[in-house]
């Protein structure tokens, strides 16, 4: 069994999960691909909201169901793009 | 003219140049630490951010006062600034230099113990109300220290000395905690460097030229951490 992830490790392979879907994922494929439980991805995504890394949006599937996808704004992706650094920053100074 | 201690006088102005630059590496640090705060909101970046805020302010107080100690023409901008506030009724050199440097050493003791606070490892701090207790405790020792220290100028290196070696306790811990992560060894060695400093400093009473060692160390550990976090946020 792997070591457990980091905090910041967590919000990393969630804001990765959904930009890999090409940056709008549904809430099930996304505790799939992020390896989480429901309790633990809700909370997740809860805090992710509040941070404005990603949004809820309804999207039109097929058949022209309106379903709700969790997709990735910007300040998401910017954190995506600079996570080895803060990853190697929190790392090297201990926090 | 007040001074906390007597300093080679062909160094006067060199060290102002080692702080400025000190100075310039934790404005830096504490803006990176900010900028990630932004992103993930996490408070201990936060709390990092301002420790070297802290840090910068300190350095800042000092460029200010022996400034003003070394060059005349200062001397004589801070004397007509003051004099007609103070009058005659208190020696304002004295008011001037010693708001000064407490001024400093209270904020660089709350920075490096905001560091050391921030470099513990949440599940070795203790439970809520007592960790805001040892906090009030600190702040407490920080403000006396810093007051006593402008009669005895080695008690303020002294508990940045104890301060900083617990920090480089902590950031050792890091360092094997991390698989021996090569950045995290730097760190610790940074701040291993700035103790060294500190102990140069205590015993500047004994030998002036002590003053330039532990300037020249103190230079050398901040640049050690440029190059760390150069080497962070360069890499891909």
């Amino acid at each position: 069994m792997g070591s457990r992830r980091s905090r910041l490790e967590l919000v990393f392979d969630i804001l990765q999960a959904i930009q890999n879907k090409g940056g709008a994922i549904k809430p099930t494929h996304l505790m799939y691909k992020s390896n989480l439980s429901h309790k633990l991805l809700s909370s997740y995504l809860d805090e992710l909201i509040l941070k404005e890394m990603i949004e809820i949006i309804e999207k039109e599937g097929k058949r022209r169901k309106v379903t709700k996808v969790v997709a990735l704004t910007e300040k998401g992706s910017t954190f995506l793009a600079e996570f080895r650094r803060i990853k190697d920053f929190t790392e090297a100074f201990g926090l | 003219m007040y001074r906390l201690f007597y300093t080679p006088t062909w160094f006067n102005g060199w060290d102002l140049i080692f702080e400025a630059i000190s100075l310039l590496i934790v404005l830096l640090i504490a803006g990176y630490s900010w900028k990630i705060y932004r992103l993930s909101a996490d408070n201990k970046f936060k709390y990092f951010s301002l420790a070297f805020i802290l840090l910068a302010i300190g350095f800042t107080f000092k460029l200010i006062t022996t400034g003003v100690l070394y060059y005349s023409a200062l001397q004589k901008i801070a004397d007509s600034v003051l004099q007609p506030i103070i009058q005659n009724k208190v020696t304002y050199a004295d008011l001037f230099y010693r708001s000064g440097f407490f001024l400093q050493m209270v904020s660089m003791l709350g920075g490096w113990l905001l560091i050391f606070f921030v470099s513990q490892k949440s599940r070795a701090r203790l439970t809520r109300f007592y960790e805001v207790s040892q906090i009030v405790l600190f702040l407490y020792l920080i403000v006396l220290i810093s007051i006593v220290s402008n009669f005895q100028y080695f008690v303020f290196y002294l508990t940045c000395m104890v301060i900083l070696g617990m920090v480089v306790l902590n950031y050792f811990k890091n360092y094997l905690n991390t698989d021996r992560n090569w950045n995290a060894f730097l760190v610790m060695d940074s701040f291993l460097l700035i103790l060294i400093s500190q102990l140069f400093f205590v015993f500047v009473f004994l030998w002036e030229e002590l003053y330039i060692l532990g300037e020249v160390f103190l230079l050398i550990g901040f640049l050690l951490l440029l190059f760390t976090y150069r080497r962070i946020t360069k890499a891909a």
